[in-house]
């Protein structure tokens, strides 16, 4: 009885198409607030099942704790029903393999698989220019902290190229004879450089990035957007970002979901990364 | 000794059981003890608020409540504050946003808290420490003469750092759980 007031009560604040409120009228603006998932912390809650609809954390032991009845509730409304490209099947695939009675999946905040993608404004030698940082959780042996692990700019990766030419500009085999005095050809022309590098070289933006906030050429000024990649659920991807509307479907959600195999998912991270 | 104080005092001998300065786990028990306290600094923060906020309130009162209100941050917190129209943060020290709170050019100035709050998990960090987020909601309004002329709403997400530390009373080393607040991200919103 207890669990289906629960859910009722969760359903009717869920309820899509709820009008904002006028100013005073708190109850209505309160609901809204309440099915809103406020927090990331609250998405991997609802996710897992692992809180009331009011926001209490159930604990192993609890009745409730990962109902899966609840979870399905909790799970189907936890995805961007204004995007047209998440269809009522691909959730209802997605929902049945985190929420399969004999395999269920759960998000782990601590089980690495996802990142952090933020859109930052930096002034760059005197002009303002978005960068955009990647981070992830890293543990440590006390706690955990997240940390930069990559970085796109555009003034960057316009410096580099991947021209594919490899076998029109190099340096023979024979340089080392000459004590390598055909170096001089190599630095004429500073943009093909690249050339005449291994081809495992790959250029390390972060490097790039921290040389150049060192050196004082790149200065933070804001952030702008903060969005996140989850590929914990195997052969899922997807995406959250934080929606502020006035609706009770806001907040932290699902924003893209994408059935992928192990190919895919490289292919994804790479366009994530720009590379 | 404040209200505050003798809570966390309180938090320490109800849930701290034998392990006085081990490295803590914090139980559901112990976490719902921490997150009462947390809620104590946060009311504390919005009655704060509220007190600066009023145009009745004297300057020099507005004054010594933005100290008792920079009383409740680590040292160096701040602000962070963004609009619907402007898809940036912009960064105040807290003393830099009490005192412009303070300088609203309104005869009257009405600050409502949502009875809604968030709190998540307590997550240790690589010092020790743990933290959290308490997530509120508040209505502005600024009223001049008899009219409404600015009314924002605003969701609030307040780091709340939690540490063990210890006093001594009547000469015994005892050991509490204190809570201060950090960096708040303060995003205006369409309830």
């Amino acid at each position: 009885m207890r669990k289906a007031l629960l859910i009722g009560s969760f359903l009717f604040m869920i309820a899509p198409g709820l009008p904002a409120q006028s100013i005073g009228s708190y109850l209505g603006d309160e609901a809204i607030l309440m099915a809103q998932t406020k927090q990331v912390n609250q998405f991997f809650r609802r996710f897992n099942c692992e809180e009331s609809p009011d926001g209490k954390r159930y604990y192993p032991g609890d009745s409730l704790f990962r109902d899966p009845d609840l979870r399905n509730r909790y799970i189907s409304v936890l995805f961007d029903n204004q995007n047209a490209n998440i269809t009522d099947q691909i959730k209802q695939d997605f929902i049945r393999t985190v929420n399969g009675r004999e395999n269920p999946t759960f998000l782990d905040f601590h089980g690495g698989e996802w990142f952090a993608e933020v859109t930052t404004k930096f002034i760059y030698r005197g002009t303002e220019m978005p960068l955009t940082l990647f981070l992830q959780l890293q543990e440590e042996e006390v706690g955990s902290k997240w940390v930069i692990t990559n970085v796109y700019f555009e003034p960057f990766s316009k410096l580099f190229f991947n021209s594919g030419q490899n076998g029109m500009k190099f340096l023979h085999p024979m340089s080392h004879e000459l004590d390598f005095m055909n170096l001089i050809h190599v630095f004429k022309d500073k943009n093909e450089i690249e050339l005449y590098t291994s081809r495992e070289y790959h250029p390390d933006f972060l490097t790039l990035f921290i040389y150049e906030v060192k050196n004082g050429n790149l200065a933070f000024k804001t952030v702008q957007q903060v969005k996140f990649h989850f590929f914990q659920v195997p052969d899922w991807y997807f995406e959250l970002v934080d929606f502020n509307r006035p609706a009770a479907n806001s907040g932290w959600l699902i924003a893209n979901l994408l059935k992928i195999n192990t190919e895919e998912k490289e292919l994804m991270l790479k366009f994530i990364y720009h590379e | 000794m404040n209200r505050t104080f003798i809570f966390s005092i309180i938090v320490f001998i109800s849930f701290s059981g034998a392990q006085v300065f081990a490295q803590p786990e914090i139980s559901p028990e112990r976490k719902a003890a921490i997150d009462s306290l947390a809620l104590e600094k946060v009311r504390d923060l919005s009655k704060y608020i509220s007190i600066i906020g009023n145009k009745e309130t004297p300057w020099s009162e507005a004054n010594r409540v933005i100290e008792r209100t920079l009383e409740l941050f680590m040292p160096g917190s701040q602000m962070g504050v963004s609009s619907l129209f402007l898809d940036e943060v912009k960064y105040y020290g807290i003393r830099e946003y009490l005192e412009r709170l303070m300088q609203l050019n309104y005869d009257k100035v009405r600050i409502q808290w949502f009875n809604i709050q968030y709190i998540s998990d307590l997550e240790q960090q690589p010092d020790g420490r743990f933290v959290g987020v308490i997530t509120i909601f508040q209505r502005f309004e600024g009223i001049t003469g008899d009219q409404l002329v600015y009314k924002d709403t605003t969701k609030k997400d307040i780091t709340v750092y939690v540490e063990r530390k210890q006093t001594q009373i009547g000469g015994r080393l005892i050991g509490f759980w204190d809570v201060l607040l950090g960096d708040v991200r303060v995003t205006e919103t369409l309830p």
